[in-house]
């Protein structure tokens, strides 16, 4: 079967501003796949060309195995779409949007419609102009998950929404993907793609830096150990495969790349280990990895959610 | 600390925040009052042209309706005619400059949530709405002072320069307090100033009853108290006291609300709308009737209100241009129909341009939604680019059609009414209509900019000025034939006094269907803009 959303070197510019440049995204039938990047990578802009809203200046793009700028109205019967920045209409109530976005698009399932209004807890009675950003978010992704759509297309849905209501959000992908429905998320929250993610596409400043399975990821990259032991730990710090030890009291941290996981566990044990955890790499950690010298920089700082498309992180 | 604290602080706060406002609105209004006082010894120069002037006026219900009462008839002099054409446009003015100042500095904080930043600091409870009525109401008095001294600067009787200067200002003032309380009513600004503006309407047309009827339903209004000071001929100082009465009264009465209630929160319960939308609103020519129907309905009764006003005086203006050589000039240039038709041909072509004015509206409207990132969750469905271009501009050429038909009836209802047959009715109607397809290529004006031009789509206006300056001026500044030929007014027979030829309309409407074809195709192929 054909990818659901195929992207290879996308290019897209806004004057002397590249955008895009390069950025290559693969979405199978059925998974839930990430779209991570920090603020101005490009995430926004992919998505809009994706969506036939803007035209790609070189590359190649197919939505459905189709052209999504040619067969924009045919493509976008099978989708939803869930935009970052959710305008609406300030004097129609949240309810009417929703029947709007759901019957433009041929109608929605009103018992998912309710269940989806009670479980995210919106008010649909009220006129869009007293909502907050969060309750915005909430019209769009209930007109959005209460459809049939084949794919839905989530662009930072969950920035407006608090921890409680961002568990709602999670259950109801994990529900659409055991339909069979194809997700791409595009977010800056790591804990999110984590929890709900199948595969990821990490971008940065226009192209892909990394893309595969969370699992294939960390196959590359190191674990985080911490130990107290009853001897000090001398001489772990000159073992192969031992990265950034530090020690503090009678505790000692350190990343160690997985070839040589075995070799370093065996001797911590000869050391007589009094506590010990170990975590994989979390995804902020791979972002540190990948952005490193982004940091202190204001865009390269996860967090914020004000993404501007047209205005990229140089 | 008293309930006023940092009175002063926010005041000086209003005036550095508004200062741009408050300048623009009273610069505009007191110079257009006082252009207007000054044309007027040129138009009535002769005591003989001031009784003709009193003399038509009182006659005509309309006039009174849309002016005032008229008194002081029996001695007439130049300034009854000023407190005539200046007083109520002046006095309207200043209510929405107080309406919209005073919502602005007092409920739409409040909603923004700024207010909460405010009056967490050392500010008393009554001092933001007590500064905001202070420095607009200083705003009202700068304009009263401003244009006493320049009607006095133009020799009219200083008594009544003050008086009338004095009813401007007041009528400002009481509805900078209907302004206040009203913020103390809704949670929402666009609430507020829809109670204000609506007190404004009903206080306009109490009064308009009222002085038709002569039967002091006026006292009823507060614009009728501003009336009845009777500028220029037996002043009545009591009413302004009257009127500043009202302005303390209503801001007391704005304080004692605001103790009733929650900071953010209204007295009125916030209103709850339908949870599930119609049927027909789901669709995309219904849902841009949706947007904008509220719009098109103020263009189509504003309309109807000028055709009316228009046909109400046409019988009187052989009258009026026997008496004005300045209007002769205007009209008797033109040879063949009666000068009553050449005067409704005029007014005809005067509210084609208002008709174009909401079809540029209406067709911009696609350029708002773009902007504000609303069309793009419909545009990312199924609905073609074509679709939604579509029906906005079937909303812009059904909406100026129908507000060439109010038009055209209001004013061949009146003129009907004045002269006692119904024929107008149609006969105007059909004027107008001959006038459409200029008013569509003015739509697809607004598209083309909107298609081609996005990041500047508000220039589509400056159509409007183009046709607006070449259907007046042209012959006044002999401007060369191509230059008035490129107002697409200009190929379109003045009905009633030119004879209908099919042809030139039929041309500019083939221009206009090309001018909307080509912008919603250069918008098919061009991104969509993000904010």
């Amino acid at each position: 079967m054909p990818p659901v959303i195929a992207c290879s070197g996308l290019v897209k510019t806004f004057g002397p501003v590249r955008a895009l440049d390069g950025l290559d995204l693969e979405v199978e039938t059925g998974e839930v796949h990430g779209f991570v990047g920090p603020n101005g990578a490009g995430k926004t802009v992919t998505t809009r060309i994706i969506l036939g809203l803007l035209r790609r200046d070189g590359g190649e793009v197919t939505l459905f195995g189709a052209d999504p700028w040619e067969d924009a109205v045919e493509l976008h019967r099978r989708l939803a779409y869930v935009p970052g920045d959710t305008n609406l209409w300030p004097t129609l109530t949240g309810g009417q949007i929703i029947d709007l976005l759901g019957e433009l698009r041929g109608g929605l399932d009103q018992t998912r419609r309710q269940r989806l209004i009670e479980r995210f807890d919106l008010d649909p009675r009220k006129k869009a102009r007293t909502y907050s950003k969060g309750n915005r978010q909430k019209v769009a992704l209930v007109a959005a998950l209460a459809s049939d759509a084949e794919l839905l297309v989530l662009d930072e849905p969950t920035s407006g929404l608090d921890p409680l209501m961002e568990a709602v959000f999670q259950d109801f992908i994990l529900t659409t993907k055991a339909e069979g429905r194809t997700v791409l998320l595009s977010s800056h929250i790591l804990a999110e793609v984590e929890k709900i993610c199948d595969r990821v596409t990490i971008i940065r400043q226009g192209r892909t830096v990394q893309s595969g399975t969370l699992a294939e990821m960390r196959h590359l990259t190191r674990t985080t150990i911490s130990a107290q032991t009853q001897q000090s730990p001398d001489g772990l710090a000159s073992m192969s495969g031992v990265h950034d030890l530090r020690t503090e009291g009678d505790t000692v941290t350190f990343d160690v790349d997985t070839e040589h996981l075995d070799a370093v566990v065996q001797r911590l044990a000869a050391l007589g280990v009094r506590s010990l955890t170990s975590h994989p790499p979390t995804l902020e950690e791979l972002f540190l990895r990948h952005y490193g010298d982004a940091l202190g920089n204001d865009e390269g700082a996860p967090g914020s959610d004000d993404e501007s498309a047209t205005r990229p992180a140089s | 600390m008293t309930t006023l604290t940092g009175f002063g602080r926010i005041a000086r706060f209003i005036l550095r925040r508004d200062r741009v406002r408050l300048m623009v609105w009273v610069v505009a209004i007191t110079l257009i009052t006082l252009a207007s006082a000054a044309s007027l010894p040129a138009v009535y120069p002769t005591q003989r042209s001031v009784e003709g002037y009193v003399q038509l006026f009182g006659d005509n219900p309309a006039l009174i309706a849309f002016a005032g009462p008229g008194y002081g008839f029996d001695d007439p002099n130049l300034g009854l005619v000023l407190v005539n054409e200046t007083q109520l446009n002046a006095m309207i003015a200043l209510a929405l400059m107080s309406i919209f100042l005073v919502t602005r500095n007092t409920r739409a904080e409040e909603e923004s949530e700024r207010a909460d930043l405010v009056r967490a600091s050392v500010v008393g409870r009554h001092a933001p709405a007590a500064s905001a009525a202070t420095v607009i109401g200083g705003a009202n008095l700068l304009v009263g002072l401003l244009c006493a001294l320049g009607f006095i600067a133009l020799d009219y009787e200083v008594t009544g320069s003050l008086a009338l200067a004095g009813s401007l200002t007041c009528a400002g003032l009481v509805f900078a307090g209907i302004a206040a309380v009203a913020a103390q009513l809704t949670s929402t600004g666009r609430a507020a100033l829809g109670i204000a503006s609506s007190v404004l309407g009903v206080a306009f047309a109490v009064r308009a009853i009222g002085d038709v009827a002569g039967n002091g339903l006026s006292w009823l209004s507060p614009i009728g108290w501003a009336q009845a000071t009777q500028a220029y001929a037996d002043e009545r100082w009591w009413v302004l006291g009257l009127c500043l009465a009202a302005f303390i009264g209503l801001l007391q009465g704005a304080f004692w609300l605001s103790t009733r209630r929650d900071l953010g929160a209204g007295i009125l319960p916030q209103r709850l709308g339908s949870a599930h939308a119609d049927r027909w609103m789901t669709r995309p020519v219904g849902f841009a009737f949706r947007l904008q129907r509220g719009a098109l309905l103020g263009w189509a009764v504003a309309l109807f209100l000028m055709g009316f006003l228009y046909g109400s005086i046409a019988n009187d203006i052989e009258q009026l241009i026997e008496e004005n050589a300045f209007a002769a000039e205007m009209f008797s240039a033109q040879g063949g129909a009666s000068l009553t038709d050449q005067f409704l041909a005029v007014a005809v072509a005067q509210l084609a341009l208002v008709a174009g004015a909401c079809g540029i509206a209406t067709a911009l409207r696609l350029a708002t939604e773009e902007a504000a990132g609303r069309a793009e969750p419909i545009l990312a469905g199924p609905t073609p680019r074509s679709t939604w271009v579509g029906s906005h501009v079937v909303m812009a050429a059904a909406g100026s059609l129908v507000a060439l038909v109010a038009a055209g009836f209001g004013a061949g209802l009146s003129y009907a009414l004045v002269i006692g047959d119904p024929g107008q009715i149609p006969r105007l109607i059909g004027s107008a209509l001959v006038t459409y397809p200029a008013v569509l290529v003015l739509t697809g004006v607004a598209v083309i900019f909107f298609g081609a031009f996005p990041s500047i789509a508000g220039a589509a206006w400056a159509a409007l000025a183009v046709a607006f300056v070449t259907g007046y001026f042209g012959d006044l500044f002999k401007f060369p034939d191509w230059v008035r030929r490129i107002s697409p007014f200009e190929h379109i027979p003045g009905l009633p006094a030119e004879d209908l030829a099919f042809l030139p309309p039929l041309l500019v409407a083939i221009v206009a269907a090309a001018l909307i074809a080509f912008g919603a195709r250069a918008f098919r192929v061009r991104d969509l803009r993000a904010d």
